[in-house]
C-alpha cells in the first residue's frame, strides 16, 4: 500500500512533467516564427513529453510487460525522432523554406555556395586543360 | 413478466453489486484519485495540443510546416493513448502507442523525401522545363 502510494506520487510528478512538455511543444509549433524554429520545439518537446508519460505509466501500472513496452517505445523514439527532424529540416532547406528575418547566419547555404564555386573552378580548370591539350 | 420487472430492475441497479465489486477491486493508494483527475486533465491538454497542431497544419505557409504539424500530432496521439492506459490500468494500449509513433515516423520520412525530391527536379532546369511541357500537354489533352 505504502509502496503504491510512493509510486503513484512519482507517477503524478512525471505525468505533470510530460503533459507540460507536450503542451509546450504544441504551443511552440503554433507560435514560433519559421519552419526550423518549429522543428526545434516539436522534436525536443515531443521526445521529453512522451518519456515523461511513459515513465508515469510504468510507475503506476508497474508490471513487466508494461515496462518492457515503455522501454521499447522510448528507445524507438530516441532513434527515430532526431532522424525524422533532421530529414525534414534538410528537405525544407533544400526546398528553400523562408527563414525568420532575424536569423543570424545560414551556414549550410554558405557551404553549398562554396562547394558550387569549387566545382565551377574545377570545371574551368578541366576546360582550360583540354583546350591547352 | 411484469411481476418479475421490479426484481430485474433491482438486480440491474448499481447498488446491488457494490459489495461484490469492492471485494474484487484491488487496494488503491491515497494518490489514486488525484492521478485519475490528472488523467482527465491530461486528455484535455493533449486534445488542446492536437487542435493547436491542426491549426498549424491548416495555416502552415510551407509544406514542411504541415508535415511537422502532422508529426507532432502523431506524438500527441501516442501520448493520449498512454494517458488512457494509465486511466484504464491496461497494458494493451502500449502496443497502440508504439504503432502510432512508428506510423508518425514513417510518414515524416516519406514526406521529407517527397519535399526534397520535388526540389531536386526543380533545381535541374532541363528537367523543370520538361515537367512544365508535360503538364501543359496534359492540360491540353484534358
Amino acid at each position: 500500500m505504502t509502496t503504491q502510494l510512493i509510486l503513484d506520487t512519482f507517477a503524478i510528478f512525471f505525468l505533470i512533467a510530460g503533459l507540460f512538455f507536450m503542451l509546450v511543444g504544441a504551443i511552440g509549433v503554433v507560435r514560433l516564427p519559421d519552419v526550423y524554429h518549429r522543428l526545434h520545439a516539436a522534436s525536443k518537446c515531443s521526445t521529453l513529453g512522451m518519456m515523461g508519460l511513459l515513465l508515469a505509466a510504468s510507475l503506476h501500472v508497474g508490471t513487466g510487460d508494461v515496462i518492457a513496452k515503455s522501454i521499447a517505445v522510448v528507445l524507438f523514439l530516441f532513434v527515430s525522432n532526431p532522424v525524422g527532424s533532421h530529414m525534414l529540416a534538410k528537405a525544407a532547406h533544400r526546398d528553400k523554406a523562408p527563414q525568420w528575418e532575424n536569423t543570424l547566419s545560414d551556414e549550410l547555404a554558405k557551404d553549398k555556395a562554396q562547394a558550387n564555386v569549387g566545382e565551377a573552378k574545377a570545371e574551368t580548370k578541366k576546360k582550360s586543360k583540354t583546350r591547352a591539350a | 413478466m411484469l411481476d418479475a420487472l421490479p426484481t430485474i430492475l433491482i438486480a440491474a441497479s448499481d447498488t446491488a453489486h457494490a459489495v461484490a465489486d469492492s471485494a474484487t477491486e484491488p487496494a488503491r493508494s491515497l494518490m489514486y484519485t488525484p492521478l485519475m483527475l490528472l488523467t482527465r486533465l491530461g486528455v484535455g491538454v493533449l486534445v488542446l495540443g492536437v487542435l493547436l497542431c491542426l491549426w498549424r497544419m491548416i495555416k502552415g505557409p510551407h509544406l514542411a510546416d504541415r508535415v511537422l504539424a502532422g508529426d507532432t500530432m502523431a506524438m500527441l496521439v501516442a501520448g493520449l493513448v498512454v494517458v488512457l492506459a494509465i486511466k484504464y490500468d491496461s497494458s494493451l494500449y502500449y502496443d497502440a502507442a508504439l504503432v502510432v509513433s512508428i506510423l508518425g515516423f514513417a510518414s515524416t520520412v516519406a514526406f521529407a523525401q517527397y519535399i526534397g525530391a520535388s526540389r531536386k527536379f526543380a533545381d535541374d532546369p532541363a528537367q523543370a522545363s520538361a515537367d512544365g511541357k508535360g503538364q501543359t500537354g496534359e492540360e491540353g489533352a484534358a
